[in-house]
């Protein structure tokens, strides 16, 4: 698919897209953050967002945890079995980074080494989203959903300070 | 028919919800976001890199440059950071909107230009590491720019020099 | 061993270790044991692996202990030997008997105590797998490691680097094709579950005959970063992110376990105050296991009510402590953050709108026909069962044991307050409920108390040394149970540190719990023990017809049965297909 077939999709998906949950080794921190989204103090449904059963119908991945080595060819089939365009929100500093255990011996290394994995096994993911936190809020988890649509412009930018 | 106090209970609930982004989230006075290093502070002595427990503070040296760097994807937003640097250069902001659609934008680097050794050249501390470290003790200029090996080098020559052992 | 001395005893003081130091060297004379004194209320004692059974047999039934834990060790460069650590708890005197065997590094096994005490069954196979010390006597299968790594690199091994990674190994795939019915898979990606685990259920009807399990999807190799990576001061925020849902409780036993091994006296108000946040994960646990059990039975009214009278304790977390999970506040030596009048006036007046608010709500929503109807009478577990395998938490209490941490093995500033410990004796899973709701009223009484005796003072010790070579353990009621961490001190960091959560000791006990149930029963009551995967990472065993555990490999399957059970209908279906 090309760049301009990606953004015009993802401005279809804008109005209510369907999220599945994958917990690739989490401690759960991050992912009873997620519930905590849907329930009535943050309520995520009012955008449209629900849970769904199957990466199948899924427009969005939750992503949460260090991809640990035993989960790791389970996690490579359930997001092969997501429908293009496929968008990932990786949360969490497990997700982003590989977090307090990313050169573990159990651990591959969260997401940006998940990627590399995928590309060679010939999956591509059209989009991703990092939320770093530990746990994320739901808050942040929200602006996450937001910054990967395309309704908010990401906030962070690399900096860099020479010091003499 | 108890279970019918169901809406009684929902009622006196209310709404409850926030509509974030559109209002205020729910954070605390205490709450702690993304930590900000003040370059004017920093001395570069590594003692943040140190402490913390996923190695989101890196500290290399390489060539002319030591170089720190915050990984903001990988930090638990503990604060230990902040607790050890002897300058206080850290801040704990309240800042939690930080997802990107780049993990190059959660990087912040911090270099620092590292002073030549006056009498082998190899580069060794950072200028204000040297500055910081010597400001209360007297008499320290001449090593003040000396690396380590040639400083016990040069140490050991002026007790020699000293003692008249030498003849320089 | 109840007289009347015990009752009026102070559990855990010198005076009960010194009680229980004399009937052990009573009970074990004919053995040629060794009996010392470590750190606090621990005594060991070292025995030869020729007579490890018959002393495990004394201190276990005669005794009445209860199994905590069992560590293994490679202590090969200091005394050659892999050591192995079978940790025993004494609940009427608090103290804990650890009886140590020496294995030498080239014969290394130990005989298994897991017929005479079946609370220790998975331990044994852990040290097995991590460390590479054999069991004899028992059937051995793979427990934790991930199903490609090789057979013969042990990660908790001194030589073997933290960052190892080997090329994975194909391994056959195991199918039981051989009964008739398909096998139905479950997870590790499945709508019902938070963590990805793997079942493959074998059904006939609507009652379950066989299952194939797959776990420790979230084995992340804790212990062996805190072994060989990170040093004392960095492991308390390590230790946090075991479990997202009890991690405080994981930080103080695990602080707890350095302060005794070095003699540290913490200053009293840090011990109120990691006392108040214990309690405050508490509530939070329980408010959230609520929401999360009337969602399995379909009412999800109660489980939006729930979880947003608990949005309050999490606002009052991040008012306290900085953060709404993983609070990072515990440190070695005392707290970070300090609580002040203001802060108190606030806790008191959220607590006071919390509790007339779960009254409200939990007076309602037992009497809701449908969710009193599935939890009375399902997943009975008794007396009986529970003692043998040493359950803790509320499946002990909710079974009739009255077993409470913090009246067996007081830590803390509990000994400063007074509050009840909720027992029943159905077993069911109402029993389970009920022990819980009990528990958030007592909660917030506790904090109440704690509050009002706040003393003044530091909130930490800056100035400590920790000397290597000492055994310490600590232990803390986390809301699913008993939390215990073993710990033998070395230069800047560790030199052993293991951690076993509740959820471990909890799992063997859905055996019984789900005999002769039918599957929509199941999920409802695997929940009620409020299992944690990321805390326990063990194997998950099911249920076959009967109700039995089943092993990963068909083989095993057939051979337990046939050993326990005269009618083994499951080899009769085997012989009819």
């Amino acid at each position: 698919m090309s760049k301009v077939n990606i953004d015009s999709a993802v401005k279809a998906l804008r109005k209510s897209i369907w999220v599945f949950h994958l917990n690739s080794g989490s401690c759960n921190g991050c992912d009873i953050e997620v519930l905590d989204a849907l329930t009535p103090f943050f309520d995520v449904e009012r955008f449209g967002i629900k849970l769904v059963a199957s990466p199948r119908h899924a427009d969005v991945m939750l992503f949460t945890g260090p991809v640990t080595r035993e989960v790791l060819p389970k996690v490579i089939k359930a997001l092969r079995a997501m429908p293009r365009p496929r968008m990932v929100l990786a949360i969490g500093s497990c997700a982003v980074g590989g977090g307090i255990w990313y050169d573990s011996y159990s651990v591959i290394g969260g997401f940006p080494k998940l990627k590399k994995i995928l590309m060679e096994e010939g999956i591509i993911i059209d989009r991703v989203a990092f939320v770093p936190g530990c746990p994320a809020r739901p808050e942040a988890i929200i602006y996450g959903i937001l910054v990967l649509l395309g309704v908010m412009k990401p906030k962070s930018k690399k900096e860099v300070v020479t010091i003499e | 028919m108890k279970f019918l106090k169901l809406f009684v209970v929902a009622k006196k609930a209310g709404t409850v919800t926030r509509k974030y982004p559109f209002e205020e989230p729910l954070i605390t006075e205490e709450f702690r976001g993304e930590i900000k290093i003040d370059p004017e502070k920093c001395v570069g002595c590594g003692a943040c890199t140190l402490i913390c427990p996923p190695s989101a503070l890196t500290m290399r040296d390489e060539g002319n440059v030591r170089l720190i760097r915050y990984f903001v994807g990988r930090c638990i937003f503990c604060g230990m950071c902040a607790e050890v640097c002897p300058t206080n250069a850290i801040t704990i902001t309240k800042e939690f909107e930080l997802a990107t659609l780049d993990i190059d934008d959660l990087l912040r680097d911090l270099l620092h230009k590292r002073v030549k050794c006056r009498i082998c050249g190899r580069p060794f501390l950072t200028t204000k590491l040297i500055k910081y470290a010597n400001k209360d003790i007297p008499g320290s200029d001449n090593y003040a720019d000396v690396c380590p090996e040639c400083r016990s080098k040069l140490s050991i020559k002026n007790i020699l020099k000293y003692r008249g052992d030498l003849d320089v | 061993m109840k007289n009347n001395d015990v009752k009026t005893l102070a559990k855990g003081s010198d005076k009960a270790v010194d009680m229980v130091l004399k009937l052990l060297k009573e009970k074990l004379s004919k053995y040629n044991v060794r009996i010392s004194r470590a750190v606090a209320n621990n005594l060991i004692v070292d025995v030869s692996r020729r007579h490890l059974r018959d002393v495990a047999k004394i201190v276990h039934n005669e005794l009445g202990a209860y199994v905590r834990t069992c560590v293994g060790c490679d202590e090969r460069n200091k005394n050659g030997c892999f050591a192995v650590y079978h940790i025993f708890g004494l609940d009427d005197y608090g103290v804990n008997v650890i009886v140590r065997t020496l294995a030498p590094a080239n014969d290394v096994k130990v005989p298994s105590i897991a017929d005479i005490a079946p609370g220790a069954d998975w331990c044994e196979l852990e040290f097995r797998d991590l460390l590479g010390i054999n069991v004899t006597g028992r059937p051995v299968y793979r427990l934790i490691l991930p199903e490609d790594w090789p057979d013969d690199l042990h990660p908790l091994r001194k030589d073997v680097p933290y960052g190892v990674r080997p090329p994975p190994v194909k391994r056959e795939e195991v199918t039981l094709t051989e009964l008739e019915s398909p096998g139905i898979p479950v997870g590790p990606y499945h709508p019902a579950l938070h963590e990805p685990e793997y079942f493959e259920l074998y059904v006939e009807g609507e009652t379950i005959i066989d299952v194939r399990y797959r776990g420790f999807h979230i084995h992340r190799g804790i212990e062996k970063l805190g072994e060989s990576k990170l040093t004392y001061k960095q492991i308390p925020f390590i230790a946090e992110r075991i479990c997202g849902i009890c991690g405080f409780c994981h930080s103080t036993c695990y602080v707890m376990a350095v302060e005794k091994a070095a003699k540290i006296e913490v200053p009293e108000r840090a011990e109120f105050i990691r006392a108040i946040v214990l309690e405050i994960e508490r509530i939070h646990s329980h408010l959230l296991w609520l929401g999360v059990a009337c969602h399995l039975l379909g009412y999800d009214a109660g489980f939006m009510h729930t979880w947003r009278i608990r949005e309050a304790i999490m606002k009052l977390a991040e008012y306290l402590t900085g953060s709404r999970k993983t609070y990072g506040i515990n440190i070695i030596g005392g707290v970070r953050k300090d609580i002040n009048k203001e802060k108190i006036q606030n806790v008191l007046k959220t607590l006071d709108h919390i509790e007339r608010e779960v009254k409200e709500l939990l007076d309602m929503m037992l009497s809701v026909p449908e969710v009193k109807r599935r939890l009375t009478g399902t997943g009975i577990l008794t007396r009986g069962e529970a003692r043998k395998l040493s359950v803790v938490g509320p499946v002990a209490r909710a079974s009739g044991l009255n077993r409470d941490v913090r009246k067996d093995y007081p830590y803390l500033a509990y000994k400063y307050v007074s509050f009840k410990v909720p027992v029943y004796t159905e077993g069911d899973n109402l029993s389970r409920t009920l022990v819980r709701v009990e528990e958030i009223f007592e909660s917030i009484s506790i904090i109440r108390q704690l509050l009002d005796r706040l003393p003044s003072g530091d909130i930490k010790v800056e100035k400590y040394e920790i000397e290597p070579d000492k055994v310490s353990t600590a232990s803390v009621e986390a809301p699913r149970g008993e939390d215990i961490h073993f710990l033998i001190t070395g230069k800047g960091r560790p030199y052993r540190w293991k951690v076993r959560a509740p959820t471990y000791q909890n799992i063997p006990a859905l055996r019984p719990m789900l005999r002769e149930q039918m599957l929509a029963d199941a999920p409802i009551t695997i929940a009620s023990i409020d299992p944690c995967f990321s805390c326990t990472d063990r194997v998950i065993v099911i249920e076959t017809r009967n109700g039995k555990v089943v092993s990963v490999k068909r083989i095993n399957i057939v051979k337990l049965s046939r050993r326990r059970w005269p009618q083994n209908e499951v080899s009769k279906a085997l012989r009819s297909s």
